[in-house]
C-alpha cells in the first residue's frame, strides 16, 4: 500500500514516443466551480517533500501547489513550466535558464532567480531527506547575475537535469517552514487539512497560466484499498489514483456509471536478492529461481487479467525497453538442473524479508510453494515498511526481499554496487555511468539498453511483473491523468459534467 | 468496614489516588517507551544519516543523557501537558490530540449511550421474561455480540447498510469537522451503531445479572406482599439498588470503549485518536505514541474517577468506604 | 415453554453447558485432524484463482487457488494454540502477581492495586499492539505473548481478590499459627479454593484471547503466513469481498462459534460450582 519511493538519480530528458494517453472526453458542458474529491491510499505526512513527507505529497502538490523549472508531463515528456528558455554549453557543464516573468508566489511575491537558487539548496541540504538530493549532486554552483537568470554548474555532463529538476519546487525563499503551510506558484493554494483524513486545495484565481478548470479539490485519505473502494462505490469521491486489486474493478467495469481506464504502468513487483551473499551471488542459483517462478500464474493470482510480464526492471514505456521474458522463461527441470550446477542438488534454505502489505504476504506465500517443488525452502519473514527501510535499504542486512519500485527510468539502480540488492557488475556501472553522461538521447538510449540485456542475463533480481495502473472514475468526470507518473496526479484538467 | 469519613476526607484520598495512579502510568509509559526497539533518534533522521547528525539526534531527543535524567525531564514534560511535536508530521502532539478527539470523544460517548438504550431494557426484560421466548432470545443474542470480533461486525455493517442499502457513508469524516455539523453526524452513524452493539452485548449481561439480584430480593418481596405491583416495586426499588453494580461497570466499559475505537475508527476510516496511534506505531513516532497513550490514560482515570464518585453519591452504603478496591 | 418454566433454570444449566461442550468438541476434533490429515494440502495451489463452493473445494479457493476449507480447519488449531497458551501464560503471571499482592504489606498491595486497575483500564488489544511493536518481526509467538501479558492484569486482579477473601478464612489463621509456610498455605489452601472461580474466568479469556488475535490480524499485528489464523484468513478476504464472499464469512462463523462455546462452557460450569446462581453473565 504505501509504496516506498526509493527515486534517485534517473537518466534522461528523453522524450516517450508511445506512453501518451489521449486525454479524455473534452466538448462537455462542465461545472467550472465543481468541486473534485479525489481518493488516495497515499496521506501526505506533512507537507514538506524534503521533510519526509512521503510519496503522498508528490500526488497532492506537485504541479497544483508547486511547481518546477520543468515538469513531467502525464505522458512522460519533460516540458518547460518556470522556465521561458535555456542553453547548455559545449562541454555541457554549464546551464543557463530564463525564468518565465509575471509569476508570482501565492503570497504576492514575485518568482526570482533568488528563489530558485534557495529552492534547489532546500533539496540539497544536508538536513534534507529528500529522495532526489542524490540525483543533483552533481550541480557545484547557483548563480544568480540578475532576477530572472539562474546558471548552474556541474562536475560532470549530466543528460538528465532537466529531468531531475522537475521534482525540485520553487518555493518562495521567504517562507521558512512548509511543514504545515505552503507558498507555491500553481494552479491552488492550500485549503483545509484534517491529518489522517483529507485535504482541500482551492483555485488560485491570479495563477500566472490557465486557471483550473475545477473551483477545489479535495484529497481523502484511506489507509485500505476496500474502504477506499466503497467510496468510490457510496459516491464519497468521484475518482480513484490508483486501483490496487482486480476484485475492486468487478463492480466498477461494465457498470455505465464508472469509467476505468488502464494507463502506462512503471510499479514494478519484484524478488530482490542480496547478490553479495551466498548463494545469491551466483548467477546459477539466480537464473535457476527465476525459472522456477510461475510469473504468468503468480501475475494472474494477484491481479486476474491485468497487469504485464516482464523480463527485467525496465516497463515497455522506457525507450530503453526489449523483450527480455525469453532470457529464463519458467522451466522447473532446468531450474533444478542450474541448481545441481550452482552446487545445490537439493536445494537450500533462505529468509524471505516480506513486507506486511499487499500484495506482498501473498506473493511471498505463492514463491514459498514454487520453490518447494525444486527443493528450496523458503521461511517468510514478515516486517513493516519502516522495518524495511531499516534493515534492507540501510543496513543490507538481508538474504532476500520482497519490494515494489514505483518509478520510470530507475533502472540506474543497478548501475550502483551500493543499493540495498549489490548487484555489481563493472560492465553495468560503467554503461550506465556513461548513459548519463552522453551527448545525445540516441547515445543514452543505446547504453541503457545495452545494460538493460546484461542485468537480465545476469538475472540481477528476480523481477516477477508490472503492475497495472488503473484509474477509476464517477462518468461525469474527465480530464483526469492516467499514468500518474512518479506519484503525481494533476487536478487542473479536471472537469465535472454539470 | 473502615471507621466512616467525611465527604471531604473521600474525595481528598480519592484524589491522591488518582494522582499516584498518573505517577504509576507515567511509569509505565516510560519503560513500555524503552522497549521499542531501536534509539528514537534514529526515526528522526532519514537514510545516510552521519555520525554527527545521529549525535545531534540524540542530543535533541535527550536519548543520551542517563534514564534518570530521562525520566525526571519525562515527567516534567507531562506534568505541563508539553507532549513535543511528531517526529513525522511535525506537527504538535497535543494540538493534534485535540483535532483527533473531536472525532473520538463523540463517538465514544455516542456508542456509549446507544449502548445503554439498547442493554438496560433488553437485560432487563432478559432477567424479568427468562421464561418466555423473547428473554431467551435475548441472552441467545448476547451471546453472539461478545464473540463477535468488532471489525468483522464493522465490515458486515459497512456491507448491508453503506454498500447495499446506501443509507449511509462507508467511512470518512468531513473535512471541516464539526462545522459541517450533518455530515459529520451522518458519518458517525454506523461507527456508533457498530461500538454500541458489541458494548451493548457485554453491558446487557451485567444489566441481566444485577436485576436477577434485584428480583430474588427481600425488599422486592417485600413491596410485592404490600401490594405494590411487580413493575412499580422494581422501579421504585430496584433501579436504585441494581444501579450500583452497574454504574462501576459502566466505568470499565465507558473506558474500553474509547480505548477500543481504534479498530472500529480503521473499518471506517475515522480521523481519531485511534488511527493516530495505529499510525504512529507503524512509523515509530514515539512522542506521538506517548501523547496519545498519556491522554488516553488520564482520560480513563478521570472516567474511573467519576464512576467511583458517582457510585459513593448513589449508594448511602458506600460512603464509609475508600475509593480504591 | 410455560410448562417448562418451574424447571426452566435446572435445564437451560444443562443445555448450556452441553451446547458449549458439542461446539468446543467439534474444534478441537477437528483441530486433531489437521495434524494427521487435511483435505489438501494448505500451501499446494491446488484451484483456480477464488473459485466458488464446489464439490473439490468445500468452501472455494483463496487468491492463490489454496484450498479454503483447509485454511478455516487448520484455523482452529491455531485459534486453540493462541487461546490456551495465552490463558497459559496470563494465568501463570497473574496468579503469581495476585497471590503475592495479596501477601503483600497495605502499601504495597495499594500499588499493586492501583498498577493492575491502570493495566485492566487499557483493553487487551491495546496492550497487545504495543507489545508486539516492541517486538522486532511479527511472529505468532509474539502475538500469544502479548495477548498473554494482556491477560494478566485482569487474572491478577481477580486472584488477588478471591486470595484475600480466602485469607481472612478462620481456617487458614489456624494453619498459619500450627506452622504451615507461606508456600504451604497457598499450594494447600488458597489455590484449591480460588480454582473454581479461576477456571471459569480462564475460559472467558480465552474467548477474548481468540478475538483479541483476530483483531491484531486485522491491524496488520498479528501471525503472519503461514499460521492460517482466521483473523488472517479474515484480513485477507476483505479485498475480495464482493467477487468471493465466503472468504469474508466462513472463518467469522467458525470464530464466532469456537468463542460462544467457550463461553458457554464457562457459564455451564460455573452453574454447576453455583447452584444457587441461575446461567447469568
Amino acid at each position: 500500500m504505501n509504496q516506498i519511493s526509493i527515486r534517485r538519480a534517473l537518466v534522461a530528458a528523453a522524450l516517450l514516443g508511445s506512453v501518451a494517453v489521449a486525454p479524455l472526453a473534452m466538448a462537455q458542458d462542465y461545472d467550472a466551480n465543481a468541486t473534485i474529491r479525489i481518493g488516495s491510499l497515499y496521506e501526505p505526512q506533512n507537507l514538506d517533500n524534503t521533510a519526509g513527507a512521503g510519496q503522498g505529497i508528490n500526488e497532492a502538490f506537485n504541479g497544483n501547489v508547486y511547481e518546477a523549472l520543468f515538469q513531467l508531463t502525464d505522458a512522460g515528456t519533460v516540458e518547460p513550466k518556470l522556465v521561458d528558455s535555456y542553453t547548455n554549453s559545449e562541454d555541457g557543464l554549464t546551464y543557463t535558464f530564463k525564468l518565465k516573468s509575471g509569476v508570482t508566489f501565492h503570497s504576492g511575491d514575485p518568482l526570482t532567480a533568488a528563489d530558485v537558487k534557495y529552492s534547489i539548496e532546500r533539496v540539497t541540504a544536508e538536513a534534507s531527506k529528500s529522495s532526489r538530493k542524490k540525483s543533483l549532486s552533481t550541480i557545484t554552483g547557483i548563480e544568480t547575475p540578475d532576477d530572472q537568470t539562474v546558471v548552474i554548474t556541474l562536475s560532470a555532463r549530466s543528460i538528465s537535469l532537466p529531468y531531475n529538476l522537475s521534482y525540485v519546487w520553487i518555493v518562495n525563499d521567504k517562507a521558512t517552514d512548509i511543514t504545515a503551510t505552503e507558498d507555491g506558484t500553481g494552479p491552488y493554494t492550500l485549503g483545509e487539512w484534517r491529518r489522517g483524513s483529507a485535504l482541500a486545495l482551492n483555485r488560485n484565481d491570479k495563477y500566472w497560466g490557465t486557471a483550473a478548470t475545477n473551483g477545489e479539490v479535495i484529497y481523502t485519505y484511506f489507509t485500505d484499498a476496500t474502504a477506499l473502494n466503497n467510496a468510490l462505490l457510496t459516491n464519497a469521491v468521484d475518482v480513484i489514483t490508483s486501483v490496487q486489486s482486480p476484485d475492486s474493478l468487478a463492480q466498477f467495469s461494465g457498470n455505465p456509471a464508472y469509467k476505468v481506464t488502464e494507463g502506462a504502468s512503471t510499479t514494478k513487483e519484484i524478488l530482490a536478492y542480496n547478490d553479495r551473499v551466498a548463494p545469491f551471488d551466483n548467477v546459477k542459483v539466480r537464473k535457476a529461481l527465476a525459472r522456477a517462478t510461475d510469473k504468468a500464474k503468480l501475475l494472474n493470482s494477484i491481479w486476474g487479467d491485468y497487469g504485464t510480464l516482464i523480463g527485467s526492471f525496465v516497463p515497455p514505456t522506457d525507450p530503453w525497453y526489449v523483450d527480455l521474458t525469453g532470457v529464463d522463461p519458467y522451466d522447473v527441470e532446468s531450474a533444478k538442473a542450474l541448481l545441481a550446477e550452482a552446487g545445490y542438488p537439493d536445494g537450500f534454505e533462505f529468509t524471505l524479508d516480506t513486507p506486511d502489505y499487499d500484495p506482498h504476504p501473498i506473493v511471498a506465500q505463492f514463491l514459498q510453494a514454487e520453490y518447494a517443488k525444486v527443493g528450496v525452502k523458503v521461511n517468510i519473514n514478515i516486517i513493516t515498511a519502516n522495518e524495511w527501510y531499516t534493515k534492507i535499504y540501510q543496513e543490507k542486512n538481508f538474504q532476500a526481499t520482497l519490494q515494489e519500485h514505483v518509478n520510470h527510468r530507475d533502472i540506474v539502480f543497478y548501475g550502483n554496487p551500493d543499493f540495498y540488492w549489490g548487484y555489481n557488475n563493472p560492465e553495468v556501472v560503467k554503461l550506465i555511468a556513461d548513459s548519463e553522461a552522453a551527448a545525445t538521447i540516441d547515445e543514452q538510449t543505446a547504453k541503457l539498453t545495452e545494460a538493460n540485456k546484461l542485468i537480465a542475463e545476469d538475472a540481477a533480481s528476480n523481477w516477477l511483473y508490472l503492475y497495472p495502473q488503473i484509474v477509476v472514475s464517477a462518468a461525469n468526470v474527465s480530464g483526469y491523468p492516467v499514468n500518474g507518473l512518479n506519484s503525481q496526479f494533476f487536478a487542473y484538467g479536471i472537469q465535472k459534467a454539470k | 468496614m473502615r471507621r466512616p469519613r467525611s465527604i471531604l476526607t473521600y474525595l481528598l484520598r480519592r484524589f491522591a489516588i488518582l494522582l499516584l495512579s498518573l505517577l504509576i502510568a507515567a511509569v509505565v509509559l516510560f519503560v513500555l517507551l524503552r522497549l521499542l526497539p531501536g534509539d528514537p533518534a534514529n526515526a528522526l533522521l532519514g537514510v545516510g544519516a552521519t555520525e554527527a547528525q545521529i549525535a545531534a539526534a540524540r542530543t535533541q531527543v535527550g536519548s543520551d543523557q542517563p534514564l534518570l535524567t530521562q525520566f525526571v525531564s519525562f515527567v516534567g514534560n507531562l506534568a505541563r501537558f508539553d507532549l513535543g511535536t511528531s517526529f513525522v508530521s511535525k506537527a504538535s502532539v497535543l494540538g493534534e490530540i485535540g483535532n483527533r478527539l473531536s472525532v473520538t470523544v463523540p463517538l465514544t460517548i455516542l456508542g456509549f449511550l446507544l449502548a445503554i438504550a439498547i442493554a438496560l431494557p433488553l437485560g432487563i426484560i432478559a432477567a424479568v421474561k427468562a421464561d418466555r421466548w423473547y428473554g431467551a432470545a435475548i441472552s441467545i443474542v448476547s451471546q453472539l455480540g461478545i464473540a463477535i470480533p468488532v471489525f468483522w461486525l464493522g465490515i458486515l455493517i459497512v456491507t448491508i447498510f453503506a454498500i447495499n442499502l446506501r443509507l449511509f457513508p462507508s467511512g470518512g469524516f468531513p473535512l471541516k469537522g464539526w462545522t459541517s455539523f450533518g455530515e459529520a453526524a451522518v458519518a458517525l452513524a454506523l461507527p456508533v451503531l457498530t461500538v454500541a452493539l458489541v458494548i451493548a452485548a457485554s453491558l446487557l449481561r451485567y444489566v441481566r445479572s444485577a436485576t436477577q439480584d434485584v428480583i430474588g430480593s427481600d425488599y422486592i418481596r417485600t413491596a410485592r406482599a404490600l401490594g405494590s405491583g411487580f413493575t412499580e416495586a422494581l422501579l421504585r426499588h430496584g433501579v436504585r439498588n441494581g444501579a450500583v453494580p452497574v454504574i462501576s461497570i459502566l466505568g470499565i466499559e465507558l473506558a474500553t470503549t474509547f480505548l477500543g475505537a481504534v479498530v472500529v475508527e480503521k473499518v471506517f476510516a475515522l480521523p481519531g485518536l485511534g488511527s493516530m496511534l495505529l499510525l504512529a506505531i507503524q512509523q515509530r513516532d514515539y512522542p506521538n505514541v506517548q501523547g496519545v497513550l498519556f491522554i488516553s490514560t488520564l482520560l480513563v482515570l478521570l472516567i474511573g474517577f467519576a464512576a467511583d464518585l458517582l457510585q459513593r453519591f448513589i449508594d448511602p452504603r458506600l460512603r464509609g468506604r475508600a475509593g480504591a478496591p | 415453554m410455560r410448562a417448562v418454566a418451574a424447571s426452566a433454570p435446572r435445564s437451560r444449566g444443562s443445555a448450556t453447558l452441553w451446547l458449549g461442550l458439542l461446539l468446543v468438541g467439534l474444534h478441537v476434533a477437528v483441530a486433531l485432524l489437521t495434524l494427521v490429515w487435511t483435505p489438501y494440502d494448505p500451501t499446494a495451489l491446488t484451484g483456480g484463482r477464488l473459485a466458488p463452493p464446489s464439490w473439490e473445494h468445500w468452501a472455494g479457493t483463496d487468491r492463490l487457488g489454496r484450498d479454503f476449507f483447509t485454511q478455516i480447519m487448520i484455523g482452529s488449531r491455531i485459534a486453540l494454540i493462541v487461546g490456551i497458551s495465552a490463558v497459559a501464560i496470563g494465568g501463570l503471571i497473574g496468579v503469581t502477581l495476585g497471590v503475592l499482592a495479596a501477601f503483600a504489606t497495605r502499601l504495597l498491595d495499594d500499588a499493586l492495586a492501583a498498577t493492575l486497575d491502570i493495566l485492566i483500564a487499557f483493553p487487551t488489544l491495546l496492550i497487545a499492539m504495543l507489545v508486539v511493536a516492541a517486538s522486532d518481526t511479527a511472529s505468532l509467538g509474539t502475538a500469544i505473548l502479548a495477548l498473554g501479558i494482556a491477560l494478566s492484569a485482569i487474572v491478577a486482579r481477580l486472584t488477588r481478590i478471591l486470595a484475600k477473601r480466602v485469607l481472612l478464612m478462620d481456617y487458614i489463621t489456624a494453619a498459619r499459627t500450627s506452622g504451615t509456610s507461606r508456600i504451604g498455605v497457598v499450594f494447600q489452601h488458597v489455590l484449591p479454593n480460588i480454582w473454581p472461580t479461576l477456571s471459569v474466568n480462564f475460559a472467558l479469556q480465552f474467548g477474548l484471547a481468540v478475538i483479541a488475535e483476530a483483531s491484531l490480524s486485522y491491524l496488520g499485528l498479528g501471525a503472519p503466513p503461514p499460521n492460517a489464523s482466521w483473523g488472517r484468513l479474515l484480513q485477507e478476504a476483505q479485498g475480495t469481498v464482493y467477487t468471493a464472499p465466503i472468504g469474508a464469512i466462513a472463518p467469522g462463523i467458525a470464530l464466532v462459534s469456537l468463542v460462544i462455546g467457550v463461553n458457554l462452557l464457562a457459564d455451564g460450569l460455573r452453574d454447576i460450582g453455583d447452584p444457587t446462581r441461575r446461567a447469568s453473565r
